[in-house]
C-alpha cells in the first residue's frame, strides 16, 4: 500500500523535525549552561517524575488543545487565521465576567459562561472571514492586527469598568463559585477542562470527517475549484471554518478561566494561539493528535521552566525549539529524497511481484 | 556501436514520487539527420522519456550520451547546450509578448548594453524565418496568431538557440490537416539542411508519410526500433496496443425529441480583448449527441464555461428545459440535471489527493440519502463509493486510495462515474478522452452513446476529430468564435471538408446554420 508508506513518511518526518529540535537544544544548553548535564534532566526527564509534576504538563496542554484545533479545522480549509490568540483573551473575558456577574445554579452558570466565551470566539472570526469571503482580504494580515485590537478593547472595558477596585494589580471581581469547573485529580490544579478539551478533540474529529460540513471544508482546502466546479459553496464554507475556529478557541479562553483561575487577570496575550498553529502543524490537521501534540509542547515547555528555575538556561529556549520544529514542518523539501527512495523501493518490489506473478501464470 | 548515432540512452528508468514508473530500463537511439518516431499511446512514456532527454525531468536511473559522450542533462539549458530543442504540445509562450520578443526571450539583444534592440529582434526572426522557409509574421502578438504560426514560432525559437535535434511532442494535435500538410513539407526541408528530428506521435498515417524509422513503446517499456518503410500500420498497431482496437462504437439512429439546451446570441470578450464568442446560437435536443468541433481556441472553451458559470456572457441567454443558466451557481445547475466533463480534469474534475470516495460524492454528499442527521451516513457513502468503482471499472486498490495514485484513464473514469451517474438530462463532455488510454477511452465512448440513446442530451466538445465524427448525430463547427457550419448527419462527412470550415476557408449560409436552432 502507497497509503501506509506516505504515513509513515509522514511520522519519520515529524520525529525527525523533533530530533532535530531537540538537538539544537543540546547544543544551545552546552553552550550556554554550567551545568548542561543537570539542565537537560530538568528539561526531558523531571517533567514526568512525580504525578504533581505530571498533572501541571496537563493542566497547561488543556487551553492549547482548543487553539491546536482551531487551526486544524481553518488550515483544512486552507484559511490562515490567526486570531486564535485573539478569540482566547475575549472569550476569556466574557467567560470570566459572565461567572464574575449572572446568579445562576452551579453547573449551568458554567455551562452559560461557556457559551458566552464561544459566541463572543465566533463573532471576531466574523469579521476576518467575511473581509476574505466578500472582499477578498487576505485573512492572515486581518486577523494578525486584529489580536491586538481585541486585546486593547478588552484591556480598556477592563480597567474603565470591571476592575476591582480594592486590588492592587487589574483584576475582576472574584468569580461566583457556581462557575467554577472543578479539578478532575484531588490534589492538583488539573481541572475538568482536561475532558473537555478530550471530548472537544473527538468532536471536532467527527465534525471534520464524519459531517457534510467538515467534508466540505476539506475539499474546498485540497482544491477550491474542483469544490466550485461540484457546487460546494465555496464563500459559506470560508466563513464557516473560521467561525467554527473562533467557537473552539473562545471555548479554549473561557475554560482556562473557569478551571484555572479565580478571578479574570490576564492583561496581555497568553501565546496559546501561536501554540495552536505549531500544534496544527505537528498533528498534521488531525483532531484526534492535537492532544498528543498538546502533551507534547506542554511537556517540553514545563521542562524549560524547571530548566530556568532549577539551572541558568533561559526560559526562552522554549521558543527555540518550537521554531526549529515549525521551520523543519514548514519546509516542504525536507526529506523528500528520503521519500522519493521509498517509493522507489516499493514501486520496483510491486513490479518485481507483477513479474512473478506473470512468470506464475505461464 | 550504431553508426552516426547522435544521442543514445540507455537502460532508462523513471520513477516519479507518486509511485508510477513511467519509463522502465528503456534504450532509446537517434541516428544524425533522420525524423525519427517515438511511437505509443498516452500513458506510455513517450513523452516522460522526452522530457528526460530534455533536462524536464531526471531519470531514476541510467545513462544518456550526446555524440558519443556520456552527459547529465540537470536541465533544459543544459539540453539546449548540446543542441537539444523541443517543442511542446503546449506552447511555451508569452501571449502578451510579440512574435519577435519571444523569439530572443533570455538572450535580447542589447543596445548600449541596458535596452532591448527591438529591431533586431525582428530582422533576427525574419533571418532565421527565411532560412527555414517558416513563415512568421514578427510583429505580432502571441496571441493574435493562429496556432499553426504559434508552432513555428516554438520551431524557430529552438532553432535560433542552436538546437540541431528537434523534439516535436504531438505537434499535429491542434493543427488541421491543411496545417499538417505543411508543417510536413517544413519538418522535410529541416530533414535537407542536416537536422534531426524526433517525432512523437501515435497517428498512424502521420508516421509512414513523415519518418524513416520508428520506436514503439508500451506501458513505460521500449517495444524495438523499426524502419519506416518495413514495418506496415497494422504491425504498428500491434506493437503499440497489444491487441486490435477498434474504436468504432455502434449506435442506433438518434431519435432526438423536445430541446434540452438553448443558447441565444452568447456573446463575450476575453481581457485581451478578443471576441471570443460571437452571436453563439444554437439548440440541442433530448436523446442526441451534437458534436462541437473546431480548432483549439475558436471559442468552445468559453462556451463550455459559461453553460457551467465558471465565467459570465457579456450578452446572450441559455436555458435548460426552460431555466436560465447564466450566473446561477454551480449547486443549482447540477440540481437542473446538468453534468460536466471538465476539459482540465486535474484542476476542475478532481481533488487528487483525496480519496476516490470523497471524489465521487463531490456533488452529493449533502443529499438526504447520504446523511443521517448530522453525520455522515458512512455505510451508504461506501456502497455508493464501491458501486461506482465498480460500475464504471475504476481500477485501484480500494475506494479510500488517492486520486492521484490512479492513471489518467482511471483518474478520468472517476469523473466520469460522477457525473454519469447523477441521472443528467444534459451531458457537456469537454474533450472527455484526452490523454487517456485507449481501453478507457472505449469504455466512456460507449456510455456517453449509452446515455444519449436513454434520453440524455450530450454536448460533445472534442478536439479529437475522429471522435466528434465517430460519436456526433450532428455536428458544429466553430471558427473565430462563430458557428460556421452545422452539419445533421455526420455520416458522410469527410475529414477533409470539416478541415476547410475550421481553417475558416468555407462557411455555411446563415440558413443553412440556422437549423441548428431547431426553431420550427
Amino acid at each position: 500500500m502507497k497509503t501506509k508508506s506516505t504515513r509513515l513518511f509522514g511520522l519519520l518526518r515529524g520525529f525527525t523535525a523533533l530530533l532535530v529540535a531537540l538537538l539544537v537544544a543540546f547544543i544551545l544548553v552546552f553552550i550556554t549552561s554550567d551545568e548542561p548535564f543537570k539542565a537537560l534532566e530538568n528539561l526531558l526527564i523531571t517533567p514526568l517524575t512525580n504525578w504533581n509534576r505530571i498533572s501541571t504538563v496537563l493542566t497547561r496542554m488543556i487551553p492549547i488543545v482548543f487553539t491546536g484545533l482551531a487551526v486544524c479545522v481553518m488550515f483544512s480549509a486552507d484559511q490562515f487565521n490567526l486570531a486564535g490568540e485573539g478569540c482566547v483573551f475575549a472569550g476569556g473575558f466574557a467567560a470570566g465576567l459572565c461567572a464574575v456577574y449572572l446568579d445562576l445554579p452551579a453547573g449551568i452558570h458554567t455551562v452559560v459562561c461557556l457559551l458566552a466565551a464561544m459566541l463572543v470566539g465566533a463573532i471576531i472570526m466574523l469579521v476576518p472571514a467575511l473581509l476574505k469571503a466578500k472582499l477578498g482580504a487576505s485573512e492572515m494580515v486581518v486577523s494578525l492586527m486584529m489580536n491586538y485590537v481585541i486585546l486593547d478593547v478588552c484591556l480598556h472595558f477592563l480597567h474603565t469598568y470591571f476592575k476591582d477596585r480594592s486590588q492592587g494589580a487589574t483584576m475582576t471581581l472574584p468569580f461566583q463559585s457556581t462557575s467554577i469547573l472543578g479539578t478532575m485529580f484531588q490534589g492538583t490544579r488539573t481541572s475538568w477542562g482536561l475532558l473537555i478539551a478530550i471530548v472537544a478533540s473527538v468532536l471536532v474529529w467527527l465534525f471534520m470527517f464524519r459531517t457534510k460540513w467538515g467534508y466540505a471544508i476539506r475539499m474546498v482546502g485540497i482544491n477550491r475549484e474542483f469544490s466550485k466546479y461540484s457546487g460546494i459553496k465555496v464563500g459559506f464554507i470560508i466563513v464557516l471554518c473560521q467561525v467554527v475556529g473562533g467557537l473552539i478557541s473562545g471555548l479554549g479562553g473561557g475554560v482556562e478561566q473557569l478551571g484555572y483561575y479565580q478571578t479574570f487577570r490576564w492583561i496581555q496575550l497568553m501565546g496559546y494561539g501561536w501554540d495552536g498553529v505549531t500544534l496544527a502543524i505537528l498533528a498534521g490537521n488531525n483532531p484526534l493528535l492535537v492532544p498528543v501534540a498538546a502533551f507534547f509542547i506542554a511537556y517540553l515547555d514545563y521542562g524549560c521552566t524547571l530548566m530556568n528555575t532549577n539551572t541558568s538556561v533561559p526560559a526562552e529556549m522554549m521558543d527555540i525549539i518550537s521554531v526549529v520544529i515549525f521551520l523543519f514542518f514548514a519546509a516542504e523539501q525536507f526529506l523528500k529524497r528520503t521519500r522519493q527512495r521509498m517509493v522507489v523501493k516499493e514501486t520496483e518490489r510491486e513490479l518485481a511481484e507483477v513479474k512473478a506473478e506473470e512468470v506464475s501464470a505461464e | 556501436m550504431e553508426e552516426n548515432c547522435v544521442v543514445r540512452m540507455r537502460g532508462i528508468t523513471k520513477i516519479y514520487p507518486n509511485g508510477i514508473a513511467a519509463n522502465q530500463s528503456v534504450d532509446f537511439s537517434i541516428r544524425e539527420g533522420e525524423i525519427h518516431a517515438l511511437m505509443g499511446e498516452n500513458g506510455a512514456g513517450k513523452s516522460t522519456l522526452m522530457k528526460i532527454l530534455f533536462g524536464l525531468e531526471q531519470p531514476t536511473s541510467g545513462v544518456i550520451e550526446v555524440r558519443g559522450k556520456e552527459v547529465s542533462i540537470s536541465s533544459p539549458s543544459a539540453a539546449i547546450a548540446q543542441g537539444i530543442g523541443m517543442v511542446h504540445q503546449h506552447f511555451m509562450l508569452v501571449p502578451s509578448l510579440t512574435v519577435a520578443e519571444n523569439m530572443v526571450l533570455g538572450m535580447e539583444p542589447k543596445k548600449s548594453g541596458l535596452f532591448m534592440n527591438y529591431p533586431k529582434a525582428v530582422e533576427l526572426t525574419k533571418s532565421y524565418a527565411e532560412k527555414f522557409n517558416l513563415h512568421v509574421e514578427p510583429d505580432k502578438k502571441v496571441a493574435d496568431i493562429p496556432v499553426g504560426m504559434k508552432q513555428k514560432v516554438e520551431i524557430l525559437k529552438a532553432l535560433v538557440r542552436g538546437a540541431k535535434i528537434l523534439i516535436l511532442d504531438e505537434p499535429t494535435a491542434v493543427l488541421t490537416t491543411q496545417e499538417t500538410g505543411e508543417l510536413f513539407k517544413e519538418l522535410k526541408h529541416l530533414k535537407e539542411q542536416g537536422y534531426t528530428i524526433i517525432f512523437i506521435s501515435h497517428k498512424l498515417k502521420e508516421i509512414k508519410e513523415l519518418t524513416d524509422r520508428l520506436t514503439i513503446m508500451r506501458g513505460g517499456k521500449s517495444m524495438g526500433v523499426y524502419n519506416t518503410a518495413e514495418i506496415s500500420e497494422q504491425e504498428i498497431s500491434r506493437l503499440m496496443v497489444g491487441r486490435d482496437v477498434i474504436l468504432e462504437v455502434e449506435k442506433d439512429k438518434a431519435q432526438p425529441t423536445d430541446v434540452v439546451l438553448s443558447v441565444k446570441g452568447l456573446e463575450y470578450t476575453n481581457e485581451w480583448n478578443k471576441k471570443m464568442l460571437n452571436k453563439v446560437s444554437f439548440a440541442l435536443r433530448k436523446g442526441e449527441i451534437l458534436g462541437v468541433a473546431g480548432v483549439e481556441g475558436n471559442g468552445q472553451r468559453e462556451l463550455v464555461d459559461m453553460l457551467f458559470n465558471l465565467s459570465r456572457p457579456d450578452a446572450g441567454e441559455a436555458t435548460v428545459n426552460g431555466r436560465s443558466v447564466i450566473g446561477r451557481p454551480q449547486s443549482e445547475i447540477r440540481d437542473m440535471g446538468v453534468a460536466h466533463i471538465p476539459e482540465d480534469r486535474m484542476t476542475f474534475g478532481v481533488a487528487a489527493p483525496a480519496s476516490i470516495e470523497e471524489n465521487v460524492i463531490s456533488d452529493r454528499f449533502d443529499k438526504k440519502d447520504f446523511n443521517k442527521g448530522p453525520l455522515f451516513n458512512m455505510k451508504r457513502i461506501h456502497e455508493e463509493a464501491d458501486k461506482l468503482i465498480e460500475e464504471y471499472m475504476v481500477l485501484c486498490k480500494s475506494r479510500k486510495q488517492p486520486v492521484s495514485m490512479l492513471s489518467g484513464g482511471n483518474i478520468q473514469k472517476v469523473v466520469v462515474a460522477r457525473e454519469f451517474s447523477s441521472e443528467p438530462v444534459l451531458i457537456i463532455a469537454d474533450q472527455p478522452t484526452r490523454g487517456i488510454d485507449v481501453g478507457a477511452t472505449e469504455f466512456i465512448r460507449k456510455k456517453l452513446v449509452e446515455l444519449s440513446r436513454e434520453g440524455a442530451a450530450v454536448l460533445l466538445v472534442s478536439a479529437d476529430l475522429n471522435e466528434v465524427m465517430e460519436l456526433s448525430d450532428s455536428l458544429v463547427i466553430f471558427y473565430d468564435g462563430r458557428i460556421v457550419a452545422y452539419f445533421e448527419d455526420t455520416e458522410k462527412l469527410t475529414d477533409i471538408e470539416m478541415g476547410e470550415y475550421m481553417l475558416g476557408l468555407k462557411k455555411q449560409s446563415e440558413e443553412e446554420i440556422g437549423r441548428v436552432r431547431h426553431e420550427n
